[in-house]
């Protein structure tokens, strides 16, 4: 018998992810190259959903682009305006009054304690637990009630104006967010505890992804991906805005590394932020008022510039606006965490296997599909040809 | 109005190198440097602070087409203080060209890519520089840099 073909199955298997699956939470395509299970080589293809929002805030005023930030990201959307209202009260040389402050770490807390929740209860899924991802979920709603009483939304508050916020709360309203963060607070603290005990989400999430300090500082990691592997990264404790120099809280740093400890530093934060939005309730200033007269605001900018950070939940978020005197901001320049976090994290997928990969994606974040290939030569006519792998083990046939 | 800040003890190392320094609220030490010795400050960097004591926070370009250049900032995040620091160069807006920092600190990719793929400053040394990196294609095809002040999206 004569060989006519012969079967060339690639050392390396190409295994594109993304840009749409249902796993994945934003269109992003990462092109996975493995060897067998093995994890080779990530690379990491963007641009599926760039809006062009620093362009769009140089073609509207200062006040309109309040908006446009609150619009960079659902889940941050308070953390986004707060920074880019700071920018503009830098500019302005304005500052809002301690009780505005306050209200606008409460809002941003409460939002980082859904964002990590959420985050959890992916992480959940990812790993085949669908009845506690719908449990968090479930109770990740009470968050969303408590910042609808707060900014009159469940998601997008448009909450932050210039020199302060939108809508203050009354007494009614403060002793009903304080019973939500009593029943908010026992189930983090079971979930928790639920991520740390539990046997299979300890199998599939310890030892795997592990980042080493010295490599997240090098690849600009920010966000509980930095505070994972023990660097203590926090724009909330450095540069103390708005009232996070007067609220007592510890930043949550591990040592692990690895997806398990990323984890663990959300469900901490969470609790922190529970008893910093505590705090922030039985200490607000009565003082002074917290909602400005939008029509007294300046209307004018003068030229200037400034560079702000903020704690998103997912990291280091940074705004950088100049003005050049003119109604319209000359450059805004916005550096979202995952930018960073997911674009410069494909070193930490490899030598791990292709079923880690979603669960180390998660925790930095975002997720999976699969397609395999192998290539038939046929030696009479020099052709290649592509099939599947799993039509070559049907032989062809269907 | 800004005043001059001194450079902080601890990035003596740059003294050679630094243009002149000035501030940016809040509290943002500005560094000047000509463009050619940016790839040199930061083996500087990486060799007397060492990771992990910085990182690159994000890299910002900004067109000023009436001076015929583009401005390229670095923020670099000393820690554990997390103090900013920028590095800011200007280059000439026809030919705008940089070394790539991404041999000395990895980490400055996603703002390379960013920042060639929207303003058109190439950096040289980088090979995973692309169009449409962020850009649509359609964008791309006319040969358009989105943030530079001329094109109009």
């Amino acid at each position: 018998m004569t060989v006519t073909k012969i079967v060339e199955i690639p050392l390396v298997l190409e295994i594109p992810i993304g840009p749409q699956h249902p796993a994945l939470h934003e269109p992003l395509l990462l092109k996975v190259y493995a060897d067998g299970e093995e994890v080779v080589r990530v690379d990491i293809n963007t641009g599926y959903n760039h809006r062009g929002v620093e362009k769009l805030c140089e073609k509207n005023t200062f006040y309109r682009d309040i908006f446009i930030a609150g619009r960079v990201c659902g889940i941050c959307n308070t953390v986004h305006a707060n920074c880019f209202v700071r920018a503009l009260e830098r500019i302005l040389d304005l500052e809002p009054s301690p009780r505005a402050k306050y209200l606008r770490v409460l809002a941003m807390e409460l939002e980082r304690i859904h964002s990590h929740m959420l985050i959890n209860a992916v992480m959940a899924e990812i790993l085949g637990f669908d009845t506690l991802f719908m449990l968090i979920m479930r109770d990740r709603e009470m968050v969303m009630k408590a910042k609808e009483i707060l900014t009159g939304n469940r998601v997008l508050a448009d909450y932050m104006i210039v020199s302060g916020v939108r809508r203050d709360i009354d007494e009614t309203k403060r002793d009903r967010l304080l019973s939500i963060l009593d029943k908010v607070e026992k189930r983090i603290k079971y979930y928790r505890k639920l991520f740390e005990e539990d046997a299979t989400i300890n199998l599939r999430l310890r030892d795997v992804g592990v980042i080493k300090d010295v490599d997240a500082s090098r690849y600009a990691l920010v966000g509980p991906p930095a505070r994972g592997s023990g660097i203590k990264i926090d724009a909330r404790a450095s540069d103390k805005y708005d009232a996070y120099d007067e609220i007592p809280f510890n930043v949550i740093v591990r040592k692990e590394g690895d997806s398990w400890a990323r984890m663990m530093v959300r469900w901490d934060e969470a609790l922190e932020s529970v008893s910093m939005s505590r705090y922030v309730l039985e200490h607000l200033p009565r003082d002074s008022n917290a909602v400005p007269d939008e029509r007294r605001l300046p209307r004018r900018f003068p030229p200037g510039e400034t560079f702000t950070r903020a704690e998103a939940p997912r990291g280091e978020l940074t705004y950088y606006v100049l003005s050049d005197g003119k109604p319209k901001p000359y450059r805004v320049k916005i550096r979202t965490p995952s930018f960073n976090n997911i674009i410069n994290g494909g070193f930490a997928y490899i030598g791990y296997t292709i079923a880690d990969l979603p669960a180390i994606l998660v925790s930095y974040d975002p997720c999976i599909s699969c397609m395999e290939r192998a290539i038939v030569i046929d030696l009479r006519n020099n052709k290649k040809m592509y099939v599947s792998l799993k039509d070559l083990v049907v032989g062809g046939r269907k | 109005m800004a005043t001059a800040p001194s450079l902080p003890s601890r990035l003596d190392f740059l003294k050679d190198y630094v243009l002149k320094t000035y501030s940016m609220k809040p509290n943002r030490i500005i560094i000047e440097v000509d463009s050619k010795y940016v790839h040199k400050v930061f083996e500087l960097f990486k060799e007397r602070l060492g990771f992990p004591n910085f990182y690159i926070s994000t890299i910002a370009g900004t067109d000023f087409p009436k001076e015929n250049t583009i401005r390229v900032d670095y923020y670099v995040v000393v820690l554990p203080e997390e103090q900013t620091i920028v590095i800011r160069t200007y280059l000439p807006r026809d030919e705008p060209k940089i070394a790539s920092i991404i041999d000395i600190v990895p980490g400055a990719l996603a703002g390379e890519c960013e920042t060639y793929d929207l303003l058109g400053v190439y950096f040289e040394g980088n090979r995973f520089l692309k169009r449409a990196f962020f850009v649509p294609t359609d964008v791309v095809e006319k040969g358009i840099f989105p943030l530079r002040k001329d094109s109009k999206v």
